[in-house]
């Protein structure tokens, strides 16, 4: 009993979890797809540090597929629908990642590992474990599987497109080709293309001594396929897994034609024969021989092939030929492309006409208020809520001067009293922008998306902080008091009518009854609330996931609109030093406190 | 990438650790210069080569009741017979039958214990008394029993086994006074893929080969070391006629078969083999190392075979040109040799690297044969033969 069913794979929609990235094996899987007449990608997302997407051509284009740093940030969706893994991360890796894998995508049918130089020891427990979950696992150090015109898990039957049709996998055929060998896979393939047959499907078993996916349970898919009429088999000398394909075929289990070639002949030379190359190429006893292994196939009525070429010539003798033409050739189309060097989703020409976020530019600047392109275009596509749009709109306005006090506006006065151009003193006011002045929003945005996330209550939330005596940005103001509250945010406040469920207001507002029992100034400022209802916008109004608004916070997108705003007030402020042409600006000595070093402990 | 045997030392170590038995060993390394400070100085010893050497009594390596006065001498004299790690315990005396057996393996189905009370260096020869379990608690007591040993010791030296990533490990002679094992022989294959996952209880270090490696050799485990892709080169005969430059662990078997297969099997200078998709530095430094060897056979008649089956994702081109990069630095001396290269191979822009082999080799005077996949795989080996029994490039 195997659990790899090749009928139900070709009924299958692959949705596969790349474990790791490896660009080729990756690119090679889409073109398979491409060329399959798929409209999208097997491969939905990629596990892999560093970046939340990778680019790939599908077909003549290019395409992100989503990457996450670990299986479980997966969206709930792509993680319910994957059915198929390729695990590309390293041998160390491969029992940890396999593993999770088998518990966090609860729709798993199978997977392949890539990886060379996975432990005999975690093999032998992954193939326990995928057996137990009915759960097929061809590696390590596997190539893959590749049902013609259905799916190609690895880089089996080649990386470049070319090789694809060459081998004709778009094409499907009654031969299967089962190898340990993952270059020798391919070999056969095209062998078995050029003879005039096709695949019915192909594995690579790995050339490690505990192959997860046993020959014996590769025959066996192979006898239970409909489509398969035939098995040719490629082994190596080591290890007795060929014993079992005896007694399968002593038994009657398989009863399709088998040609084979155990390779190793060449072993029986050496008193010490070498390590080959693959982990289980080395035989400890007389029956791990290559040429005892042949001897028992070929008793039991397998075509075992004393030489390569005769393995060739019973390949090409059996009469399982392709009756259908191939698909027209179109590899040659995609050999030609060139990645992009950038790739952007805001805005761009469409023949003559430039788009943004996908509408014409006039027809956009006609039809919609500044607010309105503003965060369509922060956050890449068209905002649904018209609440959002409004609730931007009065916040650039509210946001855009306070007065020239604060550091922003003082860097950009002296700047234009240094005499500097209009550029260069509006950049020197926006420079000033960060953790202290201006960037209190999207620090306030992630305190209150953590405590909405871990479900903590406000009161726990305050407690954490004043336990490491850490601000929580977003409270407290210099003036304004409980008892004398800011009307700013009383306005801001307001937009919260429109919120149902007003989960990060509500949180933030929580923190605020906490914060002021505490002290009277420690009010929800302008940046929490701008933060909070922002939030809640997102969430109830753009349908926007904990994981989306986390990005966002991660993007910094929560001080877009200050910077926006204050450019403004940055920009009046020079203009108004122009008007008033000061001449520079300079400290007297008085103006400094000269502090001696002896009393200040330095 | 495969098992390795473990020095004796190193796997006793780690039982007698286990089993809370002390354990007096010293290990020799006669490269280390002051060795000698090392040797005990009282008692009689046994000392015996310490490097994967299987059937190490019956080929004299190992010297038994061994004064402490001579130890010097008997390091020496079994270090000139080119071994570098010796082992010295101390010499229990015992009977005979006293000996037994012991040894696990890993499978697929589980851990195989097989144990007999007729042990010692003859044990081959009564191989019918071993008797051979799977290592489950029922069976444990069942081996435990018939060998006189505490079932808590089987059970340790099972769980050592398991948390070491110990493929094999043979106990013979394994000798019991007064329920404690005495670990006489021991030796141990680990799975060196699992070195991540020990602790350190055993590193790389540890690692015996009973075989002298060639400087080329070396070279290459370097190179391996060193590569996220995978090399190989084993020296078969150094005056050997056919020279293999190959890509793949399966298809290098098929082509060092055919040679054998042909008849050549004496003549075959080496087996290797390159994979994963290496670099064109590393492709380049491969082939320099199979290339000195050649030059160095004196066989009268010598060929390079590069060859390979249709490769998955390594890149035909860029390999190649790793390979030409090296041939350019010998083509002197090959033409003196009038040797000639036969390449077969297929993959990732076989196009472009088969054209760009091509012309080279009908360049410089070395063609043979250049072929992609219209070529049965294993076809390049009669075409080279060819010259190599009469002389003539075809």
């Amino acid at each position: 009993m195997t659990h790899l069913d090749i009928i139900r794979l070709r009924k299958l929609d692959p949705k596969v979890v790349a474990l790791g990235s490896h660009r080729g094996i990756i690119q090679s899987m889409l073109d398979f797809d491409y060329l399959a007449g798929r409209k999208s990608p097997s491969v939905t997302a990629i596990v892999a540090s560093g970046r939340r997407s990778e680019r790939y051509f599908f077909g003549p284009k290019e395409v992100m597929i989503p990457a996450y740093n670990t299986l479980p940030e997966l969206p709930e969706s792509a993680r319910k629908a994957a059915n198929l893994f390729v695990n590309l991360s390293s041998g160390r890796r491969v029992l940890r990642s396999s593993r999770e894998a088998m518990d966090q995508l609860p729709g798993l049918v199978g997977g392949v590992i890539f990886a060379e130089g996975f432990p005999e020891k975690h093999a032998i427990e992954l193939y326990r474990e995928a057996d137990a979950r009915g759960i097929w696992i061809i590696g390590g150090a596997s190539v893959g599987i590749v049902v013609p015109g259905v799916v190609k898990l690895g880089a089996i039957g080649g990386t470049q497109a070319l090789q694809l049709e060459q081998s004709r996998l778009f094409n499907p055929g009654s031969i299967a080709v089962v190898s340990s060998s993952g270059g020798m896979v391919n070999e056969v393939i095209r062998t078995v293309a050029t003879t005039g047959h096709s695949l019915s499907f192909s594995l690579a078993l790995g050339g490690e001594r505990f192959p997860v996916l046993t020959p014996e349970d590769a025959f066996l898919a192979a006898q239970a396929d409909d489509q398969t009429k035939a098995i040719a088999y490629f082994g190596e000398l080591g290890g007795d897994d060929e014993y079992v394909l005896v007694d399968l075929l002593k038994d009657g289990r398989i009863t399709k034609p088998v040609v084979c070639y155990i390779a190793g002949t060449v072993a029986d030379l050496f008193d010490t024969p070498p390590q080959f190359g693959h982990a289980k190429a080395m035989a400890k006893t007389d029956d791990e021989s290559a040429r005892a292994k042949a001897a028992a196939l070929n008793a039991a009525g397998a075509k075992a092939a004393p030489t390569y070429q005769d393995f060739v010539d019973s390949i090409a003798a059996l009469t399982f030929k392709t009756k259908l033409p191939d698909p027209e050739p179109q590899a040659a189309k995609l050999s030609a492309r060139k990645p992009a060097l950038i790739s952007s989703t805001v805005s761009g020409d469409r023949g003559d006409e430039v788009y943004l976020v996908g509408t014409e530019l006039l027809d956009l600047a006609s039809n919609n208020s500044f607010a309105h392109i503003v965060i369509s275009m922060f956050l890449g596509h068209r905002t649904k809520s018209r609440e959002l749009d409004e609730f931007v709109d009065f916040v650039l306005r509210l946001l855009v001067d306070h007065g020239p006090y604060v550091s922003g506006a003082v860097n950009t006065i002296v700047s234009a009293r240094a005499g500097k151009d209009l550029v260069s003193s509006l950049a020197s006011g926006l420079l000033t922008i960060g953790p202290r002045f201006g960037g209190a929003i999207n620090q306030a945005a992630a305190t209150w998306l953590e405590g909405v996330e871990r479900g903590i209550s406000p009161a726990q939330l305050v407690e954490e902080r004043a336990r490491v005596r850490s601000y929580i940005l977003g409270i407290g103001h210099r003036k304004y008091r409980s008892d004398l509250p800011d009307p700013r945010v009383a306005k801001l406040l307001e937009f919260k009518s429109s919120l149902k469920d007003a989960r990060f207001t509500n949180f933030a507002q929580g923190v605020e009854t906490e914060t002021t029992r505490k002290k009277g100034n420690l009010i929800l400022n302008v940046d929490g609330a701008i933060a909070a209802l922002m939030l809640d916008l997102l969430s109830e109004k753009e349908g926007y996931d904990t994981a989306r608004l986390r990005a966002l916070v991660d993007a910094e997108f929560f001080n877009g609109v200050f910077v926006l705003s204050r450019s403004v007030g940055f920009m009046a402020h020079y203009f108004d030093q122009s008007r008033l042409d000061e001449g520079m600006f300079r400290l007297t000595p008085g103006q400094v406190a000269h502090i001696d070093n002896e009393h200040t402990g330095f | 990438m495969a098992r390795k045997k473990l020095s004796e030392f190193r796997a006793k170590s780690i039982l007698t650790a286990a089993l809370g038995v002390e354990y007096a060993g010293v290990s020799v390394d006669t490269d280390d210069k002051g060795w000698q400070k090392h040797l005990p100085s009282k008692g009689r010893f046994v000392v015996k080569v310490d490097q994967g050497v299987k059937g190490r009594f019956k080929k004299g390596l190992v010297k038994l009741d061994v004064a402490a006065a001579d130890l010097a001498k008997a390091v020496t004299e079994l270090g000139s017979r080119g071994y570098r790690y010796l082992l010295i315990e101390p010499f229990a005396a015992h009977a005979e039958e006293a000996e037994f057996y012991l040894s696990i393996e890993r499978t697929r189905a589980g851990n195989f214990v097989s144990y007999s009370r007729l042990g010692g260096i003859h044990v081959e020869s009564k191989a019918g008394a071993i008797k051979r379990v799977r290592l489950e608690s029922s069976s444990d007591s069942a081996a435990a029993k018939e060998l006189g040993l505490p079932p808590e010791s089987l059970q340790i030296l099972a769980d050592t086994f398991d948390d070491n990533y110990f493929a094999f490990l043979e106990i013979n002679p394994l000798v019991i006074t007064d329920g404690t094992p005495q670990l006489l022989d021991a030796a141990v294959e680990v799975d060196d893929e699992a070195a991540p996952f020990v602790n350190e209880r055993w590193t790389p270090d540890d690692f015996r080969d009973p075989s002298q490696l060639t400087p080329e050799e070396e070279a290459i485990l370097e190179l391996a070391s060193q590569s996220q892709a995978s090399f190989r080169l084993k020296v078969l005969n150094p005056d050997g006629a056919f020279f293999l430059l190959l890509s793949g662990g399966g298809a290098s078997i098929v082509v060092a078969d055919e040679v054998n297969n042909q008849g050549h099997g004496k003549l075959l200078a080496n087996y290797g083999e390159y994979s994963g998709n290496p670099n064109v530095e590393e492709t380049y430094l491969y082939t320099k190392q199979v290339l000195s060897l050649m030059l160095k056979s004196k066989a009268p008649r010598k060929v390079l075979i590069i060859g390979g089956g249709v490769a998955n994702f390594t890149d035909i081109s860029k390999t190649f040109k790793g390979v030409v990069q090296a041939l350019d630095e010998v083509k002197k001396p090959m033409r003196q040799q009038n040797i000639k290269v036969f390449v077969r191979r297929g993959g990732p822009n076989e196009a472009e690297g088969l054209a760009q082999m091509e012309k080279y080799l009908l360049r410089e005077d070395l063609h043979g044969r250049v072929a992609g996949p219209e070529l049965t795989l294993s076809k390049i080996v009669p075409l080279a033969a060819e010259t190599v029994t009469t002389g003539a490039a075809s």
